[in-house]
């Protein structure tokens, strides 16, 4: 899947530039970046676990 | 330890290991690690310190929503107070398990139908999950339940899998149920120590329903550490990753009731093997092409790198308990969390005859909402008191006082540190599921 290609390598490119890390993500998924507790349900065929 | 560093621009400076220091702004988990110089003295780049001028705020303001705000996304529901087990560190009491209430069909049609009416006009899904003590003894409840309101909630399941058949993992998978099966050891004699039945244990049944889930990925195993199962936590990864399970759990046991004391296991040998555990997943995902996590090990990693989109809210203060899940028994109480359960004072109501708004807004709700890491001594001067959140407010609550640092504190920090480790060496993509690490996007990066 090339978007997930580009993703990657985005964050590896990110790392090898500099000895320092610094990040901070987000879930992408919901309209807040909240997904609470869905360890159970929510399992959709499209669906994101941890 | 995580609450003696020094401070540098608003930041701590962090020693994590012989190798790299980590800045941390320990109210909204700004982190930045940095490798140490050749005397092993850490290193402070500029543009960590803008960076973290540029982004405190909102991040500080992010953090007290994620905090503070009291969103409902998840019911428990206790179909059943019984049990056809008998695990020596449940928290659920005997009497209950021997002779408590079991809900009827038309009962649970009712709680869900309440739980409809609280989460009218909410965007999100909401999640429903039939959990202890052995839910399946009401079977036909929720299976009939499922199918009736597949359309309005995503449900979920926690079972000890005896009484699993064939048909109803077919059924289950059929309406995409997230599905948690309690396993302790990969030898059937360790498991059935504390996973008994009349006929012995669960093992047989958990492994027999593993093989015909078959991969499913809304499958986890939930895996209680004790000091019976605690030095075959890594070869229970190798076994379950061979069965192609997806996700597990190791479960530090809680004291909510003082005979779990009985199976305490020793805090640095817990500390060691679930690490141990921790890495043999991350060499099996990324030598077979086929993943496994240790789902509280990724919330912690979560914790860290993407705090605001945790999925396990015991590791947090607040915690979810009563905030953003509450549980309601068979006989309708509803109390912020299972682990409440025969507590005193805990309950918010029956949702039989009150309202699940008038739960979230009821005094021991209120109560465990007003437990936080700031108001418990140690935890308010922790680094990782926002990452590890000093679980479990109901554990201590039962021991007369909740303000109090988590019972393994230990054990947190060490696993907190090794998981800031991994992040430095980059291997904490290894602690997701694929689609998962891809599901994240960039706040910002250095």
């Amino acid at each position: 899947m090339p978007k997930r290609e580009e993703k990657r390598s985005v964050k590896t490119e990110a790392k090898e530039k500099t000895n320092t890390v610094a990040y901070r993500l987000k879930c992408a998924k919901t309209a807040n970046g909240l997904s609470h507790f869905v360890m159970y349900g929510d399992v959709s065929k499209k669906k994101t676990l941890l | 330890m995580p609450n003696s560093d020094d401070k540098m621009g608003g930041l701590a400076v962090h020693s994590i290991d012989k190798a790299n220091t980590a800045l941390i702004d320990a109210d909204n988990v700004f982190w930045a690690m940095t490798a140490k110089n050749a005397e092993g003295a850490p290193f402070i780049p500029r543009q960590v310190l803008s960076l973290y001028q540029k982004q405190k705020e909102s991040l500080d303001e992010e953090m007290r929503q994620f905090r503070f705000s009291a969103e409902l996304s998840a019911v428990y529901i206790d179909p059943t107070d019984r049990c056809n087990s008998n695990c020596p560190y449940c928290y659920v009491p005997a009497k209950m398990r021997k002779n408590g209430a079991q809900m009827t069909k038309e009962q649970l049609r009712q709680v869900l139908n309440k739980a409809l009416d609280y989460f009218a006009g909410k965007k999100r899904k909401p999640v429903i999950i039939f959990h202890a003590s052995e839910p399946l003894l009401a079977k036909d409840a929720v299976f009939s339940a499922i199918r009736e309101f597949k359309d309005k909630f995503s449900f979920g399941l926690q079972t000890n899998g005896l009484l699993l058949e064939k048909e109803d993992v077919e059924f289950l998978k059929e309406y995409r149920v997230g599905v948690g099966l309690s396993l302790d050891a990969p030898i059937r004699s360790l498991n059935n120590k504390t996973r008994p039945s009349a006929k012995g244990g669960n093992f047989d049944a958990v492994i027999r329903a593993i093989e015909w889930f078959d991969g499913y990925a809304g499958l986890n195993v939930i895996s209680t550490m004790t000091k019976f199962n605690i030095r075959s936590l890594d070869k229970l990864v190798r076994f379950l990753h061979a069965k192609k399970v997806p996700c597990v759990l190791f479960n530090p046991v809680r004291f909510t009731r003082k005979h779990s004391l009985k199976v305490k296991p020793d805090e640095q040998v817990m500390t060691k093997n679930f690490l141990k555990a921790v890495d043999t997943a991350i060499e099996l995902s990324q030598g077979s092409g086929r993943r496994i996590i240790v789902a509280n090990f990724s919330n912690v990693i979560l914790g860290i790198v993407a705090p605001e989109a945790r999925r396990m809210m015991c590791d947090i203060s607040p915690c979810g308990g009563g905030r953003c899940f509450l549980t309601v028994t068979a006989s309708g109480e509803m109390i912020p969390c299972g682990e409440f359960i025969g507590l005193k004072g805990s309950s918010g109501g029956n949702i039989f005859k009150t309202g699940i708004k008038e739960a979230m807004e009821s005094a021991p709700f209120q109560k465990i909402r007003s437990r936080f890491v700031e108001k418990i001594a140690e935890c308010d001067i922790c680094l990782y008191r926002n990452i590890c959140g000093s679980p479990c407010p109901a554990e201590l609550d039962s021991t007369g006082n909740m303000f109090q640092k988590a019972v393994f504190c230990e054990f947190y920090k060490a696993i907190i540190k090794y998981a800031f480790k991994l992040i430095a060496e980059g291997k904490e993509k290894y602690c997701f599921r694929e689609e998962g690490w891809d599901n994240l996007v960039y706040n910002y990066q250095l």
